[in-house]
């Protein structure tokens, strides 16, 4: 096992304070990218 | 009045269904055949193979539901494809045996004015000698029942290492052409995850055996993304999670043969090699059905339907890596021989793979098949579904409604552990699904701000959240539409 996560950014990672604004912002994003569109490919500009 | 036949509930099938019944009226005829009686959420038997969900949460029974929204459902698999009719039915039709109790092996003539082929894959485990579900201590997680065969088999080992037993657990692909690595991805860390709670984990080595070329690869030629205020490759972000871990990794594998706790495997130097494991979890190879097509004349016409999958508006021309662009990618998922035939999710033949091919020495080719996940399989199901709305309200062929996976994106929220406060999940965005070297030259394909990664726990709550989401979705609760594919 090779440590790779600095012990802050694992405080960061698990902490449920800030994991709730980033469950959040996820969600959002998420939604985003899927209500984003989708489209074909074969006209030119799509 | 139209009748409009789905082969499949699965995601793509049942998204199609529930769709077609909602927008269209009574006097058209909306019928699903499928042989399981149940729909899964499939992307959740990851839990139910570490033991943290129970199968019965994952799925529920589809004749009731269809019943109150005046679907017909017939738990049957279909056998062949007759899209001109026969010598005595004027209709296109499917010839379906019935493998329900009342009905066991009786054969129907289903006909259809549209067919909606959502069949998804046939799990080829027969592909790799030795490879069958729950025989010598390998398992899949690739449905219900698989998955708590692989709990079953997890939980006695953990039982074991408890008394002191040293383990080896190899998690990955079981065979060169397999796709799917997501799922295993978020098998391994589930599992690792667990022998940590049942504090066990120092008696296991765990290993990922997979034939990606690289980490992070998924089938989709791995990715640049934005990771927080950096931008790193879905390898390198891979590779930090499973050191963290402590996972090894085997890569450009194609594991060919499984014997009682042992893998076999041809690696892409063409070297045989083996490993030996107390417990694997593999994903087989997918292929399509084997289906036959016939002419009116009965005479065989499989291969105007199906290239192992189902055709459909894809240039399947084989020409070289290099030249594949994603105008190869299908847009309406209709077989360019008969109009009527749409085959969204993963039942349609993809034209190449997305990730580079590549052989070992020996001329076998290692390298991982196209993957279709959930919500390109659900947004392929609607907009056909969507299509045949349209052309059944307007009278003529409309296809208005297209979505090409080089123009649509995804999410893949893979778990990395369970638990409302000790869970984790990596989440990983990309568009477009296939990378736009064109469009995206400097960003290996994709675009940035919408191709990103995220580790924590809030990866584990948006899961969950996706899970009792996309159920309360396929049950047609109140309101359901409003929740996108
Ligand atoms: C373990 C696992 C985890 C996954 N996790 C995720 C995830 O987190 N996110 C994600 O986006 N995707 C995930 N996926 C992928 C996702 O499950 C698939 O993309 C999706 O299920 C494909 O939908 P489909 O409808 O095309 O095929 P399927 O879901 O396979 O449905 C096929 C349907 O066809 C039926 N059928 C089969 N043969 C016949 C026949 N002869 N006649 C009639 N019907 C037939 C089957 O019974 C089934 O109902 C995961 C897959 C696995 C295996």
């Amino acid at each position: 096992m090779t440590r790779r996560i600095s012990n802050f950014k694992r405080f960061v990672m698990m902490n449920p304070i800030i994991q709730f604004f980033k469950f959040i912002f996820l969600s959002i994003k998420v939604l985003l990218i899927v209500a984003g569109g989708h489209g074909g490919t074969r006209k030119t500009g799509y | 009045m139209s009748k409009i036949v789905i082969l499949g509930a699965g995601i793509s099938g049942h998204v199609a269904a529930a769709h077609l019944r909602r927008k269209l009226d009574k006097t058209h005829e909306v019928v699903v055949v499928s042989p399981n009686s149940n729909y899964q959420w499939i992307p959740s038997n990851i839990w139910v193979g570490v033991g943290r969900m129970k199968s019965k949460e994952i799925l529920f029974p589809l004749a009731p539901l269809y019943k109150k929204k005046g679907i017909g459902f017939k738990q049957a698999k279909v056998t062949s494809f007759f899209p001109e009719g026969d010598s005595e039915t004027e209709k296109p039709f499917v010839m379906a045996e019935y493998v329900s109790e009342e009905k066991r092996g009786e054969t129907e003539k289903i006909t259809y004015d549209y067919l909606i082929n959502a069949t998804g894959p046939k799990l080829n485990f027969e592909a790799t000698e030795g490879l069958n579900p729950g025989t010598n201590k390998a398992y899949s997680v690739c449905t219900y029942t698989h998955a708590d065969h692989a709990w079953q088999g997890l939980s006695a080992l953990i039982e074991e290492m408890k008394q002191g037993k040293e383990a080896r657990i190899v998690i990955g692909t079981g065979h060169a052409k397999a796709t799917c690595q997501g799922a295993a991805f978020e098998y391994i860390l589930n599992v690792e995850q667990e022998l940590r709670r049942q504090k066990v984990r120092d008696k296991a080595k765990i290993t990922w055996i997979s034939n990606e070329y690289q980490l992070g690869d998924f089938g989709m030629d791995g990715m640049l993304l934005s990771y927080g205020s950096n931008i790193m490759k879905s390898h390198e972000m891979v590779e930090m999670v499973f050191e963290d871990r402590g996972i090894e990794w085997i890569l450009g594998s194609g594991v060919n043969k499984i014997e009682d706790g042992i893998a076999h495997y041809e690696n892409l130097d063409g070297e045989l090699k083996n490993i030996e494991f107390d417990f694997a979890m593999l994903i087989p190879s997918f292929s399509g059905h084997g289906f036959k097509a016939f002419d009116k004349s009965n005479q065989d016409i499989t291969e105007k339907l199906f290239k192992g999958f189902m055709l459909v508006d894809a240039d399947y021309t084989p020409k070289p890596y290099e030249e594949w662009t994603v105008q190869d990618w299908p847009e309406t998922y209709q077989n360019p021989n008969y109009k009527n035939i749409f085959a969204p999710g993963i039942a349609f033949a993809p034209p190449h793979s997305i990730s580079k091919p590549r052989k070992s020495p020996n001329g076998t080719e290692i390298f991982p098949a196209p993957p279709r996940t959930g919500m390109p399989s659900g947004i392929t199901a609607k907009l056909v579904a969507d299509n045949i709305i349209d052309s059944i309200k307007k009278q003529k062929e409309s296809l208005d409604h297209k979505g090409s996976m080089g123009n649509m994106g995804a999410a893949c929220i893979a778990s990395a552990g369970f638990g409302m406060t000790k869970g984790s999940g990596i989440s990983i965005t990309t568009f477009p699904i296939v990378p736009d070297y064109k469009k995206y030259p400097d960003t290996m394909g994709r675009k940035l701000g919408k191709t990103f990664g995220e580790i924590g726990l809030a990866g584990h709550w948006l899961k969950l959240a996706l899970h009792y989401a996309f159920i309360y979705k396929a049950k047609m609760r109140p309101f359901w539409y409003l929740i996108p594919e």
